[in-house]
C-alpha cells in the first residue's frame, strides 16, 4: 500500500502560500500521482480551507485555535500530531521556510522519523539536496517507515489542476496544551529599501568582493546602468560592507529585475531564492565551479576585482 | 548560568573539495583549511556576551567530529569559552544531523545546562536541523534563526526574536532550559585575545571517543553524491579579460540594458 502523504500548508497574508501548491506537486511525484492531505493551521481559516480543497481537490484538515494564529513550534507540533494517524507509515511534507525547518525536526523526533530538509528533487527513490553552497548534490534515502521532509521553495511546479473534484474538508478545534514556549508577536522589518524592488538592474556583491574597499567597484558598475541599485549577499551585510537593507535572499528581499549581475556570489540557495526570477542573470566569479553558474544565463570566470575595472573602462569608452 | 555552545568544523572554502569516484564521498585536498562554522561563531559570541552581562556564567564549547575538529574546540577556547569538549568520531558512514544531535543530546542530558546554543545551520550541509533535534531529544523549547535575545534570568525565561522571511521578526518567549539556534549578523564575533590564546594552548579539552558500536540506528543513508547537472549551466564567455568585457558589453547593448 502507498504511504499516505500529509502536507503542512503555510499562510501568506490570508492566502495559502505558493509553497503549498508546490508541495502538492512534490507529493504527487513522490507517489505516482496520489493527492496528499493538506493540514492547515490557524485561526479563522474556514474560507481558506474551502478554497484550498476546491482549487486542489485535496482532502483538507483545518486545525483551528486562537493560539495557532501566529506560528509557534510547540503548539503547531502538538496540533499536527493530533491529526496524523498513529502507528501508520507516512510522509509529512513541509515547505523549507522559517516555519518548516523550525518544525520538521520536532515532528521527526515525535514520529521516530527520518528528517530530510531543503530537498529540491526526487531522484530514483532518493531525495536530492544541495550541499556546500550548491557545489554538490547529495541523494538521501530514508530508512524509517515515516519520513519528514522540507522542500525548497521553487523546486517544484505549482500544482494547478483545471477543475478538480473538491476534496473533503474537516474542521478541528485544537486543544490548548501546556507550552514552555509562547509566541509574542511579529514585527515588520525596520528598514526596507524600495529602491531594490523598483530597480531594473541590480548589481550584487558576494563574499568574493574580498574587502569593504572593493564595494566601490560594485557601486561604480551599478551607476553606469539606468534605474539601477546595489544588492548584496547576507555575508556581505554581516561583514558590515553594506547595510542590511541591500540584502537579497531568503531573509532579505526577493527581487525580479530585468538584469541581475552577481559579482563574487557563490550561489547558495539562501541568496539564489531571492533573485532567480530575474530575467537575465550575469555571474562574475573566479571559481569556475561556483554554483551561481547554474543559475546564471551568462557566465564570466574572472576575478571581479581585476575584471570590473576593465568592464567599466570598456563601458566608458563605448559611451564617449 | 550554564551554557553549552555547539561548534562545527567546516572547510574554509568548497574550492578544495572533490568527489572521490571510487567511494562516492567528498575528499579534501591537502590544501583544505578547516575552521569554525561561521554561524557557530555568532552562537559562541552570543554566549560570551551573556557571560559579560551575567557574571558567574560558564560556557562549555562542544564539537562532534573527527580528530582535526579539536582545533575548532581550541578556537572556541581562544575566543573565551571556559571549557572545551570534543566528541571524537571518525566514520565511514553518512553522518546525518540526527546522529550528531543524538550524541550532543546524550552529552548534555543530566548536565543541567540552562541554555544550549548552536548556529542556525552549518555552512557545509545547510540542513538547519541539529539544534532543533537536540532540543527535541531533550524535550526542551527552542527558537531557530535567532537575531536578538533578551534574558530574564530571575524569571527563568528568554525572549528570542526569530528572523523569518522578508526580514520580519517573530518574537517568542521560552522557559529555560532552552535551545537557541543563532542567525548570522546578531553580533560581531570577537577575535581571540592574547591571554585567551595562551590559556587555550595549554588547557586540556575533555575528550570523549565515540565508537561505531555507540551509534543509534541510522534514519537516513546517502546513496550518491554528484555534481549539479551541467545542462543547467549558463553560457560561458571566453577570451582575455578585455575580450570578455567587450563581448559582455555587446550583449548588454543588444538586450538594451544600456542606453
Amino acid at each position: 500500500m502507498e504511504k499516505k502523504i500529509f502536507i503542512i500548508s503555510e499562510t501568506d497574508q490570508g492566502n495559502s502560500s505558493q509553497e503549498t501548491f508546490e508541495l502538492i506537486s512534490f507529493a504527487r511525484e513522490l507517489s505516482c500521482g496520489q493527492l496528499p492531505t493538506i493540514i492547515l493551521l490557524g485561526s479563522g481559516i474556514e474560507a481558506q480551507a474551502k478554497d484550498l480543497s476546491e482549487k486542489t481537490g485535496c482532502d483538507t484538515v483545518a486545525v483551528m485555535g486562537n493560539h495557532l494564529g501566529l506560528f509557534n513550534t510547540q503548539a503547531y507540533a502538538h496540533a499536527i500530531m493530533d491529526i496524523l494517524p498513529p502507528k501508520t507509515p507516512l510522509w509529512v511534507c513541509l515547505p523549507h521556510t522559517s516555519m518548516g525547518y523550525d518544525l520538521a525536526p520536532l515532528l521527526a523526533v515525535s514520529l521516530n522519523a527520518a528528517c530530510i530538509t531543503a530537498v529540491d528533487g526526487i531522484h530514483s527513490g532518493a531525495l536530492s539536496r544541495s550541499i556546500y553552497s550548491g557545489r554538490f548534490i547529495v541523494d538521501i534515502i530514508p530508512q524509517t517507515p515515516t519520513v519528514v521532509v522540507t522542500v525548497l521553495s521553487g523546486a517544484f511546479e505549482s500544482f494547478a489542476p483545471e477543475i478538480p473534484l473538491p476534496g473533503s474538508i474537516r474542521m478541528v478545534q485544537a486543544s490548548l496544551p501546556a507550552l514552555t514556549s509562547k509566541t509574542l508577536g511579529i514585527q515588520e522589518p525596520m528598514h526596507r529599501d524600495s529602491t531594490l524592488k523598483d530597480a531594473e538592474v541590480i548589481v550584487s556583491a558576494g563574499r568574493g568582493v574580498g574587502k569593504k574597499e572593493n564595494m566601490d567597484l560594485i557601486k561604480e558598475l551599478a551607476a553606469l546602468f539606468p534605474k539601477s541599485a546595489v544588492g548584496a549577499s547576507r555575508q556581505v551585510c554581516d561583514s558590515g560592507w553594506l547595510e542590511y537593507r541591500h540584502q537579497v535572499g531568503t531573509t532579505g528581499q526577493t527581487v525580479a529585475p530585468k538584469l541581475y549581475i552577481a559579482c563574487g556570489i557563490s550561489g547558495a540557495i539562501q541568496h539564489v531564492s531571492g533573485m532567480k526570477k530575474a530575467q537575465t542573470i550575469i555571474a562574475i566569479n573566479i571559481d569556475p565551479n561556483a554554483a551561481i553558474f547554474h543559475v546564471a544565463h551568462i557566465c564570466i570566470v574572472e576575478d571581479l576585482v581585476s575584471f570590473i575595472p576593465i568592464l567599466i573602462e570598456e563601458m566608458n569608452n563605448c559611451s564617449s | 548560568m550554564k551554557i553549552l555552545v555547539c561548534v562545527k568544523q567546516v572547510p574554509d572554502s568548497s574550492d578544495t573539495l572533490a568527489i572521490d569516484q571510487q567511494t562516492g564521498r567528498i575528499v579534501f585536498k591537502p590544501s583544505t583549511v578547516f575552521r569554525m562554522n561561521r554561524y557557530d561563531e555568532f552562537a559562541l559570541e552570543e554566549a560570551l556576551l551573556l557571560k559579560e552581562k551575567f557574571p558567574g556564567t560558564s560556557i562549555r564549547a562542544l564539537s562532534f567530529g573527527p580528530e582535526r575538529a579539536g582545533t575548532t574546540v581550541c578556537r572556541a577556547l581562544e575566543m573565551g569559552a571556559d571549557h572545551g569538549v570534543h566528541l571524537v568520531f571518525t566514520s565511514e558512514i553518512y553522518v546525518s544531523p540526527f546522529i550528531t544531535a543524538w550524541f550532543i543530546a546524550s552529552y548534555a542530558r543530566n548536565r543541567d545546562y540552562d541554555l544550549i546554543i548552536t548556529g542556525v545551520m552549518a555552512e557545509d550541509d545547510m540542513a538547519c536541523q541539529t539544534g532543533q533535534l537536540i532540543a527535541a531529544l531533550l524535550d526542551l523549547p527552542y527558537a531557530t534563526s535567532v537575531i536578538s535575545t533578551e534574558f530574564q534570568p530571575e524569571g527563568g525565561t528568554v525572549i528570542a526574536d526569530r528572523e523569518i522571511e522578508g526580514g520580519c521578526r517573530l518574537s517568542v518567549r521560552l522557559e529555560m532550559p532552552a535551545v537557541l539556534t543563532i542567525q548570522s549578523g546578531i553580533n560581531t564575533p570577537r577575535y581571540p585575545s592574547l591571554s585567551n590564546v595562551m590559556r587555550a594552548r595549554t588547557q586540556q579539552q575533555e575528550i570523549i571517543k565515540i565508537e561505531a558500536s555507540d551509534l543509534p540506528e541510522q534514519r537516513e543513508t546517502c546513496s550518491s553524491l554528484n555534481l549539479p547537472d551541467s545542462a543547467s549551466l549558463g553560457t560561458f564567455i571566453t577570451g582575455s579579460p578585455r575580450e570578455k568585457a567587450g563581448k559582455l558589453l555587446h550583449i548588454l547593448h543588444e538586450k538594451a540594458f544600456l542606453c
